[in-house]
C-alpha cells in the first residue's frame, strides 16, 4: 500500500518535472535557433520573434496533438478497417459486416432505442433544468433544494442502478412489494408490475434514471446563465407589465438559448454513449439493448471484432455531427463577443 | 545492529510462517480421511517456487471464493509461491479484455469449454500436454467426456489439451425439504410423468410445485438454458444433443422446439411457479430457492445444479433440512437411460509460468479436491479421493453420480459460441418466458446462429 503511494507520487512529480523541462527546453531551443538579438539588426530580430511565434504553439501543444493522433485517430482508423475484417480481424470480407447490421433486428431495435433515448433524455434533462433554475432562483430554500438535486451528479451510473433496482424491485405472488414503484402502485389500487420487463415502456424507466442524474447538470449550468440575464431587461417587462410565463418565454429563454443548447447537445453525446445503466438493469434483455451494449457484447461474447466495429462506427458517426455543430457554434460566439 | 536486524527479519519470517499455517482450515497430518501424503509429496517436489508470484482468475465470488482459498492456502503452504485469487461479477468478459489486452492471469478458471475454445483459437492458452490428458481420461469418471471439454483448436489449427477440470456440479437435480414432502405425504418421483403428476397434486392441494428464478444481472437467463438442455437430454438421444450443441441439429428443429416447449409447461404455467409467472424472469436465481424454506413453503420444488445450497439460507443442513432428488427421465423413453447434465470449472495456463505449472499439477492432488469437499458446494468426478472427505451424504451421493458416470453431457450453452449460449440463448429464453412462443425463440436463436457461421 505505501508502496503503491509512493509510487503514485514519485509518478506524479516526474510527470509535472518532465513537462516542465519540456517547455522550458523547447522555449530555449527556439531562442537559441530564432535569436533575439541579431547583431543590431533589427528587421531580423523581427522575423525571428515573428518565427517564434508562429512555431511555439506547436511546440506546446505538440505532445497534446501527438497523443490525440495515439489514443484517437490510429483508433478510428484501426476500426474502419476492421469493420471490413471477418471476426478475428484475418479475413477480408468486404462490407459483410455492414449489411449484417442492416439486416439484423438486434441491430435495428438498438438503433430504435437510441434514437428512443435521443429524443426524450436531452430534452427532459433540459427542459427540467431549466424550470427548477428559474424556480430555485426565487425561493429561500432554492439552495437546498439545487443541492438536492445536483446530488446524483456524484453518483456512478452503477451506483445509480443499484438505488433504482430497488424502486423498481418487484416480488412475486403475495410477498410484500419493497420496491418503492410497487409500494405506490399499491397504495392507489393498483397491480405491482415487473417494470424492467415490460417492453418498449421499459426504456422509459432506464431513461428516468439518467434524467434523474443529468439534470442537476443541466440545472447548474442554466442557473448560471440565468443569473447573467441583466436585472434591467426583466425590470423592464414587469413594468410593461408581462407575467412570469412572458417572462419566462420571451426574456429569459432567448437569453439563455445558447447555453440551452450547449447543455442540450453535451447530455446528447453522453446519451449516445449510454452503456452502464442498461448493462446493470437489464444488459438489453427485454427489448432494451442499445448501440454500446450491443457493440460490448459483440465484441466481448461474440468475439466478433469487425461487427462490433461497424457498431463502434455507428456511434461514432452519430455523435459527429453534433460535436461539429458545437464547435461552430462556440466558434460563431467567441467572434461575435 | 546487524545483527538485531537480522534476528528480526527471522523472526518475522517466522511468525509470518505460522500465521500463514494457522490459515489452513485442517492441520496436515491431523485427520486421516485427507490424504496428506498427497500434500507432502508436492510440498518436497514444489519447494524451489519461494518468492514467485502467480495470478489467478476464477468465477468464484463470496462464500465461494472463501472457500476457494481455503484450498488455494495449502498450495501456498507448500510452495511459498506468493499466489493472489480475483474474481469479477462478469467474469466472461473481464477474461477477454484481460488476454486480448495482453495482461492474463497466470492461470485462468472458467466453467465455459465455449470460451475457452474461444481464447485458444486466438492463441491465448498454453496447452497442457497429453500426459495430462491420459491422467484425466484414467483417473476421471467418464474421463472421455472431460477431456473432450478441454481440447481445443490452437492458433495452429491444431487440437490439444489446454483446460484441466477441477471442481464439477451436477446439474440434474431437484432440490425439496423433505419434511414438507412428508408432511403433505408426498414421495419423491422416479419419472417424469409422475414429477408432473405431483406438480398437478400440489396445485390440487393448494400448493406451488416449483420456485423458478432465471434472474442474474448481465447473465439473466442462464437457469432456463439449463432447463431446456435436462428435457433435450431426457427426449432425445446424447448424439442429438451433441449435434444440437454444434448446430448440425438446427435450434429450430421441432426437436429443440419441444424441449423448450416442455420447460414452458413448467415456467410458464401460472399455477406452478412461486409467485406468477412475470416473476419468473426477474427473480434473482439466488434468491428463488428460499421460498423452499418459508412456513408454509412457497414452493415444494426446486431445479437447480449441485451448488445451489451455497445460497440456501445460513444454517441449513443438507439432507436433514433439505434434500435432493435426479430430475427423472420419461418413462416414455426408456432407450435414453439416465443421462446426466452437468458443468465444471476448467483451469488453463494464460501466463506460462512454474508456478502456474505448478499450480495445475497441486489440483490433481486429492487433497486439493478433498479440502473443499469436506466442508460444502465442491463435487468431482476424480475417482482416487477419499469420498469419506466429503462434509455430508448428500454431497457424497452427489459425487458417487459423478465419478460412477457413463454418459455425462456438459452444460450445452456453456459449448456453444459465446454469442449464443451466453446470448441469444439467454435472450430467447427470457422472451419466451416472457411470453413470446418456442417456435418464434427458437428461430430467432437459429437466425443469429447463421448470421456468425
Amino acid at each position: 500500500m505505501i508502496s503503491q503511494i509512493l509510487t503514485a507520487v514519485g509518478a506524479m512529480i516526474f510527470g509535472v518535472a518532465v513537462c516542465a523541462a519540456y517547455f522550458l527546453f523547447s522555449n530555449k531551443l527556439l531562442e537559441i535557433i530564432f535569436p533575439a538579438k541579431e547583431g543590431g539588426d533589427v528587421h531580423r530580430v523581427a522575423v525571428n520573434l515573428r518565427r517564434r511565434g508562429i512555431i511555439r504553439p506547436w511546440l506546446f501543444l505538440g505532445p497534446a496533438v501527438s497523443l490525440l493522433a495515439i489514443y484517437l485517430m490510429y483508433p478510428v482508423v484501426a476500426t474502419l478497417i476492421l469493420s471490413f475484417y471477418g471476426p478475428d480481424g484475418n479475413q477480408f470480407v468486404g462490407g459483410a459486416n455492414y449489411v449484417w447490421a442492416v439486416n439484423d433486428n438486434e441491430f435495428r431495435r438498438s438503433i430504435f432505442n437510441n434514437i428512443l433515448w435521443l429524443a426524450v433524455v436531452p430534452a427532459a434533462c433540459t427542459f427540467f433544468g431549466l424550470v427548477i433554475a428559474v424556480m430555485t432562483d426565487r425561493i429561500w430554500w432554492g439552495n437546498i433544494a439545487k443541492a438536492v438535486i445536483f446530488m446524483p451528479m456524484a453518483i456512478s451510473f452503477v451506483g445509480a442502478s443499484v438505488i433504482w433496482k430497488f424502486i423498481y424491485e418487484y416480488r412475486g405472488g403475495t410477498d410484500a412489494q419493497i420496491g418503492l414503484l410497487n409500494a405506490i402502485v399499491q397504495l392507489f389500487g393498483g397491480t405491482p408490475q415487473v417494470w424492467i420487463t415490460i417492453p418498449f415502456w421499459n426504456n422509459f424507466f432506464l431513461m428516468i434514471m439518467l434524467i434523474w442524474i443529468q439534470t442537476g447538470f443541466a440545472m447548474v449550468i442554466l442557473s448560471a446563465a440565468l443569473r447573467g440575464i441583466p436585472e434591467e431587461t426583466i425590470e423592464a417587462a414587469v413594468i410593461d407589465g408581462a407575467n412570469g410565463w412572458q417572462i419566462f418565454w420571451k426574456i429569459m429563454v432567448p437569453q439563455v438559448w445558447g447555453t440551452i443548447a450547449t447543455v442540450w447537445t453535451t447530455i446528447t453525446i453522453l446519451v449516445l454513449k449510454v452503456f452502464d445503466i442498461v448493462l446493470t438493469m437489464t444488459n438489453g434483455q427485454w427489448d432494451t439493448m442499445v448501440l454500446a451494449n450491443l457493440m460490448f457484447n459483440w465484441a466481448f461474447r461474440g468475439f466478433d471484432s469487425g461487427r462490433s466495429a461497424v457498431i463502434a462506427l455507428v456511434i461514432m458517426i452519430a455523435v459527429t455531427p453534433i460535436m461539429i455543430w458545437n464547435i461552430r457554434r462556440a466558434n460563431a460566439e467567441t467572434k461575435g463577443h | 545492529m546487524k545483527k538485531l536486524f537480522l534476528m528480526t527479519v527471522a523472526v518475522a519470517a517466522l511468525t509470518a510462517g505460522t500465521a500463514l499455517a494457522a490459515d489452513l482450515k485442517f492441520q496436515p497430518g491431523q485427520d486421516s480421511k485427507f490424504n496428506w501424503k498427497s500434500f507432502d509429496d508436492f510440498k518436497a517436489a514444489h519447494g524451489d517456487l519461494k518468492g514467485e508470484t502467480l495470478t489467478i482468475f476464477g468465477p468464484w465470488r463470496g462464500e465461494d471464493e472463501a472457500l476457494f482459498t481455503s484450498v488455494l492456502n495449502y498450495f501456498v503452504e507448500a510452495t511459498g509461491v506468493n499466489a493472489k485469487y480475483s474474481s469479477s461479477e462478469n467474469y466472461e468478459q473481464q477474461i477477454v479484455i484481460d488476454t486480448q489486452a495482453g495482461s492474463p492471469p497466470n492461470v485462468a478458471i472458467l466453467p465455459q469449454p465455449g470460451l475457452l475454445a474461444n481464447l485458444a483459437s486466438k492463441g491465448y492458452l498454453t496447452p497442457l500436454g497429453d500426459d495430462l490428458a491420459n491422467w484425466v481420461k484414467t483417473n476421471y469418471g467418464a474421463g472421455d467426456s472431460w477431456v473432450s471439454y478441454g481440447t481445443y483448436k490452437g492458433k495452429d489449427g491444431k487440437e490439444a489439451f489446454y483446460a484441466f477440470p477441477y471442481k464439477a456440479d451436477l446439474k440434474s437435480l431437484v432440490w425439496y425439504v423433505p419434511e414438507n414432502f412428508e408432511e403433505a405425504g408426498y414421495k419423491v418421483p422416479t419419472t417424469m410423468e409422475d414429477l408432473i403428476k405431483l406438480s398437478d397434486q400440489i396445485v390440487k392441494d393448494g400448493g406451488t410445485p416449483w420456485c423458478i428464478g432465471l434472474g442474474s444481472g448481465g447473465a439473466t437467463g442462464w437457469p432456463a438454458t439449463d432447463w431446456v438442455e435436462e428435457m433435450m437430454l431426457l427426449m432425445n438421444s446424447p448424439q442429438d444433443y451433441d449435434h444440437w450443441v454444434d448446430n448440425t441439429l438446427k435450434f429450430n428443429d421441432p426437436k429443440v422446439v419441444a424441449a423448450i416447449e416442455e420447460f414452458g409447461k413448467f415456467a410458464k404455467n401460472p399455477k406452478y411457479v412461486a409467485g406468477g409467472v412475470a416473476s419468473v424472469a426477474s427473480t434473482d436465481f439466488r434468491d428463488s430457492p428460499k421460498g423452499l424454506f418459508t412456513v408454509p413453503p412457497k414452493c415444494y420444488m426446486h431445479k437447480q445444479a449441485s451448488f445451489i445450497p451455497s445460497f440456501f439460507p445460513e444454517g441449513t443442513k443438507l439432507g436433514q433440512d433439505v434434500d435432493f432428488f435426479y430430475f427423472p427421465p420419461f418413462a416414455s423413453h426408456p432407450e435414453l437411460g439416465k443421462p446426466v447434465e452437468g458443468a465444471g470449472t476448467l483451469a488453463t495456463i494464460t501466463k506460462d509460468s512454474k508456478a502456474a505449472r505448478a499450480f495445475i499439477q497441486f489440483l490433481q492432488t486429492p487433497i486439493a479436491q478433498e479440502i473443499w469437499m469436506a466442508q460444502s458446494g465442491f463435487l468431482t468426478p476424480y475417482k482416487a479421493v477419499n469420498t469419506a472427505a466429503y462434509a455430508n451424504d448428500t454431497l457424497r451421493k452427489e459425487g458417487e453420480i459423478l465419478t460412477t458416470a457413463t454418459t455425462f453431457r456438459f452444460d450445452g450453452s456453456d459449448l456453444m459460441p459465446g454469442k449464443i449460449g451466453a446470448g441469444s440463448f439467454w435472450t430467447g429464453m427470457v422472451d419466451f418466458v416472457g411470453g413470446k412462443s418456442a417456435q418464434d425463440s427458437a428461430d430467432e436463436i437459429q437466425k443469429t446462429w447463421d448470421s456468425i457461421k
